[in-house]
């Protein structure tokens, strides 16, 4: 078993009248790409903010690359967050004010380290947006932008990445494409990437699902099928 | 339609709030001035000397000009037009001697009391002067005249010779009592009276605007050198037709009795005219200016919305008519607290103008609901042209813009954006190129073309904005962010140009004139030895004995005054000055050409331009009395700044202007003549060298202006604010997704700061450069030399109040965004 860079221990996170998340533990391993899967509300993207350090939960514990960032506090877990974690989510989050160019660097430049520029242009091309550096996002496809969000990612060489619904907005033969690229981000760059998702076809792109309901893990797959996690997905969905 | 309006509205209550308050501001301001200039338009004398005659009849108040021009039309018919046109009298002239007589014989009249009203300087017992309620002055008038308001006696008896009644506010005000003596100056001398008793109007201590001295009746020819009658009161059976007597008197009666008073007891009412009509000016710019702007950001900050509108089916016309409908709705609501709002701001103003006496003491704001509804709907009109014009591009915006998460205006817009800064441009350098600046329009123009560059300003906003972004250079990483929103910082930046060059011109101009007044004045001064003041002014005659007391080797003595010129068939009132020279020149007026003579005129620089006249010409002018006079023009001279346009013989000033006194005598004398002077007149000062105060006419004039920039300060500064506040709105998502890119707390904050200093950099810039060019011209008008800051401090404590301003408006709201925590949920 390859050791694990996100971890969380017992977590619980309350909103007013809910539990988004009632004891959750999971460990994500280095190298891997993983699912988490769940009807709408289940707490997936709860699980994931916690993770990556966003939100802080009301108790349980969360390390990330053998941090305990429930006890760091800002700026510290913020430095922290941004030297190992990479995002990419449903609704891109780029600054519409910015180039391409300048958005993939962005993350390096708020950190203060020189941006590794050869590597950024390297994942600009292997996301497939060589030439379109200038463009501002406003300019670019749903697809293209999602591509940008991730080469954002990589090009911090982030110990992990997380997704949350990052084909959400996307057509099926884009949403693919994008999935693809995350799977080679793992395959050939040895990335670890944890990816929210409510698509049984998209969660069969990873190593493992951990299924959520109600705020709890309820079932873990390795070596998804796309029939397998939908056949998990309706026995969870009729608990 | 309008539900959809109205969920709108409370949906984007950030923004919408926003947009409101500045409707409200707007239609409050406007409301406000035009409640103002609606209450000195149809001010009323407080009070009618005249309530219990019938019918008064009195000379002109007003010098009138009828011009006949003759138009010739086609097939050789020629019109007759006749247009009239009036100038107020500041004094009152004479009626005929015999005319109460001759009244007096008309079939049906019964009674006919010839009046006789004249200011007087009066000092109680303790040598103070007396004075009415708020400051009102003290006119003279003869026992007979008591009848006509009427007067009664509360104590003492009516006055013999030397003595008086005076009025019971009066006495009170100055602690005097029936046998106490009174010091009285006139144009004809200064005179001792006793008082004999103390009289007042029924239910009443005085008249609101004027106190009353009466003094017998044989007493008033000589010491008001008066020819005749000012007014005649005339009781009569109802119906009796004077028009065969009276000539070219007036005869009035009811409400417009008032007008035979003398034009000095009544407070004047066209000075604060022009005053209200320059602060609504001002705000009706600065209120348009603002709320456009505001409208404008707020429907940029809705983008998305509208495009997820367009995707949902609703056309472009549609939108338009959304968001025409939702500005209406909303400056109707934000109308409903301005109105009261606008008559708090009208009292106060007037209250500081009262204060500052650039208004009678009378002064009070009227509430009139036509002029708020006037107000609201100016309101309501300008919030719906701005939302249009906003709406013009922004509804073509694609509907799949909205599936696509960011939502841009489709740009362009250059043209019209290029054509408005063309033609405003193009306005403000007319106006400095072809107003003489230095005239009496040289403030309100100098506004005016700073108003149509700010407009320039405002058009051109990001383009003019965007190289100077450049400045964001050193400031690394956040100043790249605040260069790529280029346009929000214009957005910001206009608001501040706004603040800096409407109030820095105003602020500026005023001081610079300010300053040369008081140049000018010392510069006239310098060469007396002293100057010499009394309580109220000095007769002609007390002048003419100082500055013959031995070792006074030149005198100059100064009677103010006001005289009328006719240009093109409209009489024209000025500043003017009586003097009364003699031996070394105490006076230096900087004179051109020509040389003072005592039986001429002499006219400023700026008199002789407009007028056209040459030295040893016969210019036609009327005095405060109404009397015309033909008189040789035998100087021009420059210094005129807090002096007058016109100098003319100083008897004859006295002869022909009620209040007729000397306000100071510039003497030359040699060494020990000064304890001299003392010894012989006790009751006067004498200041050694310069350091005379500038006119209070100036002084005031500065307070006001500076009162206009106050309240000019305090609305750009809320829009400044206000402004900032909305961008606000689309700074969210920014900085969540900043925060999600790695950005600490802190990095925003210094974001914030980089953002907010390019602000201000290009805010300031800008306006020194709108600033600059009208100021420098305005100076270059004045006396030829250019200026750009006039005053340093006044110029760095503007600049700064902006700039600090500009930064808190720019990190306040990201200070407030931020504290609060949960930023994924934002993202
Ligand atoms: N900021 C929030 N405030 C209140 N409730 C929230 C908030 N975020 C999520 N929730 C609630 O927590 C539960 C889990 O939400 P979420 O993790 O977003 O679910 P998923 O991503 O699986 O759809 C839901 O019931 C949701 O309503
Ligand atoms: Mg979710």
């Amino acid at each position: 078993m390859r050791n694990t860079v996100v971890d969380l221990f017992d977590v619980v996170k309350c909103y007013p009248g809910v539990r988004a998340l009632d004891g959750v533990s999971a460990g994500f391993a280095a190298g891997t790409f993983s699912a988490v899967m769940g009807p709408s509300g289940s707490g997936k993207s709860t699980l994931l903010h916690c993770a990556a350090g966003l939100d802080r939960p009301d108790s349980g514990q969360v390390k990330l690359g053998g941090h305990e960032i429930g006890r760091l506090r800002e700026p510290k877990l913020t430095e922290t967050r941004r030297r190992l974690v990479g995002f990419v989510f449903q609704t891109y989050n780029l600054l519409d004010s910015l180039s391409v160019w300048h958005n993939v660097l962005l993350p390096q430049r708020l950190a203060g380290v020189r941006p590794d520029r050869a590597w950024a242009r390297e994942v600009v091309r292997r996301v497939g947006l060589s030439g379109r550096e200038n463009d501002r996002p406003a300019q670019l496809s749903g697809g293209q932008r999602q591509r940008v969000a991730l080469a954002r990612a990589l090009a911090a060489r982030p110990e992990v990445i997380f997704a949350d619904e990052p084909t959400g907005a996307l057509d099926l033969a884009t949403g693919r494409e994008v999935l693809g690229l995350l799977r080679e981000a793992v395959d050939e760059l040895g990335t670890t990437i944890v990816m929210v998702t409510h698509d049984p076809a998209a969660a069969a792109w990873a190593d493992r699902v951990v299924f959520l309901a109600d705020g709890r893990v309820v079932a873990q797959l390795d070596n998804p099928s796309a029939e397998k996690v939908a056949a998990q997905m309706t026995a969870v969905s009729a608990r | 339609m309008i539900r959809l309006a109205i969920g709108s509205l409370r949906r984007h209550r950030g923004v919408y709030a926003g947009t409101f308050l500045a409707a409200m501001l707007a239609v409050a301001l406007l409301a406000g001035a035009g409640m103002l200039l609606f209450s000195v338009l149809t001010a009323k004398p407080p009070a009618d000397r005249f309530a219990a005659a019938p019918l008064v009849v009195s000379g002109a108040r007003q010098v009138s000009v009828a011009t006949e021009t003759v138009k010739h039309k086609k097939e050789g018919k020629t019109k007759l037009k006749r247009k009239v046109k009036n100038e107020r009298l500041t004094g009152a002239g004479t009626l005929p001697a015999d005319l109460p007589a001759r009244i007096a014989a008309v079939p049906g009249v019964t009674g006919v009391v010839a009046d006789a009203a004249f200011p007087v300087q009066v000092a109680g017992p303790d040598g103070m002067p007396l004075r009415g309620t708020d400051g009102a002055p003290v006119i003279g008038h003869g026992w007979r005249s008591a009848v006509l308001t009427p007067y009664q006696l509360r104590s003492g008896h009516p006055p013999a010779h030397g003595e008086a009644v005076i009025d019971a506010d009066l006495a009170a005000r100055g602690r005097v009592a029936v046998s106490d003596t009174l010091h009285v100056t006139t144009r004809t001398g200064e005179y001792s009276v006793r008082v004999s008793g103390i009289a007042a109007p029924a239910g009443r201590d005085g008249l609101a605007a004027q106190g009353a001295l009466f003094l017998a009746d044989g007493d008033v020819a000589a010491v008001s050198g008066l020819a005749g009658p000012t007014a005649v009161g005339v009781f009569a059976r109802p119906g009796v037709e004077l028009g065969g007597v009276v000539g070219d008197a007036e005869v009035y009666t009811g409400d417009d009795r008032v007008r035979a008073d003398l034009p000095g007891a009544l407070p004047d009412y066209v000075g604060p005219i022009s005053i209200f009509g320059f602060v609504i000016g001002i705000t009706a710019f600065a209120a348009v200016f603002v709320l456009t702007g505001t409208v404008a950001l707020g429907v940029r900050q809705r983008l998305r919305e509208l495009a997820l509108l367009r995707t949902a089916g609703a056309t472009p016309g549609q939108l338009r008519r959304l968001l025409g409908l939702e500005s209406v709705v909303l400056a109707a609501l934000a109308a409903l607290p301005a109105a009261p709002l606008g008559i708090v701001f009208a009292r106060v103003v007037a209250a500081r103008f009262r204060a500052l006496h650039a208004v009678p003491a009378q002064f009070s704001v009227r509430v009139n609901l036509p002029v708020m509804l006037l107000g609201a709907l100016a309101g309501v009109l300008v919030t719906f042209v701005a939302a249009r014009i906003a709406a013009r591009r922004s509804v073509r915006i694609a509907p799949t813009q909205a599936l696509t998460e960011t939502a841009t205006a489709p740009t362009g817009g250059l043209v019209p954006r290029v054509l408005v800064a063309l033609v405003t441009t193009g306005g403000a350098t007319a106006i400095l190129t072809f107003v003489p600046l230095g005239g009496p329009l040289g403030m309100g123009m100098s506004f005016v073309s700073s108003a149509l560059l700010l407009c320039a300003v405002a058009a051109l906003g990001p383009y003019l904005v965007r190289p100077l972004t450049i400045a964001a250079r050193p400031l690394g990483l956040a100043g790249m962010l605040a260069r790529a929103e280029y346009r929000r910082v214009a957005a910001l930046a206009v608001p501040l140009v706004l603040m800096f060059g409407i109030n820095a011109t105003m602020l500026l101009n005023s001081t610079l004139l300010g300053k040369l007044t008081e140049q000018d004045q010392v510069a006239r001064d310098a060469v007396a030895t002293a100057q010499v003041t009394g309580p109220g002014g000095l007769p002609l005659s007390t002048a003419r004995r100082l500055v013959a007391t031995p070792g006074v080797t030149g005198a100059a003595a100064l009677l103010p005054t006001r005289v009328i010129a006719v240009k093109g068939g409209k009489p024209e009132d000025y500043p003017a000055q009586g003097l009364l020279a003699a031996g070394q020149s105490a006076l230096d007026l900087d004179v051109r050409s020509g040389a003072y003579a005592a039986d001429g005129v002499g006219a400023s620089e700026a008199m002789v331009r407009q007028y056209g006249w040459k030295v040893g010409q016969v210019v036609p002018l009327w005095l405060a009395d109404g009397v015309p006079v033909r008189l040789r023009l035998t100087m021009v001279y420059a210094r005129a700044r807090g002096f007058g346009d016109l100098v003319l013989p100083a008897g004859l000033v006295a002869a022909h202007d009620p209040s007729g006194l000397i306000s100071t005598v510039g003497l030359r004398y040699t060494p020990g003549t000064a304890q001299r002077l003392l010894a012989d007149f006790p009751s006067l000062r004498v200041t050694p060298a310069v350091g005379a105060a500038a006119t209070g006419d100036a002084s005031e004039q500065q307070g006001a202006w500076e009162l206009m920039v106050v309240i000019s300060l305090g609305f750009t500064a809320i829009a400044v604010v206000n402004t900032s506040a909305i961008a606000t709105a689309s700074r969210r998502r920014e900085y969540a997704d900043l925060r999600l890119a790695g950005a600490t707390v802190g990095q925003l904050h210094r974001m914030a700061g980089a953002e907010a200093l390019v602000t201000v950099f290009a805010g300031l810039l800008l306006g020194a450069a709108v600033t600059g060019v009208v100021v420098g011209a305005f100076s270059t008008a004045q006396d030829g030399a250019l200026r750009w800051l006039v005053d340093p401090a006044t110029y760095a404590a503007m600049a700064g109040g902006v700039a600090v301003l500009g930064l808190l408006a720019g990190t306040l709201p990201a200070r407030l965004l931020l504290r609060r925590r949960g930023l994924a949920t934002e993202a």
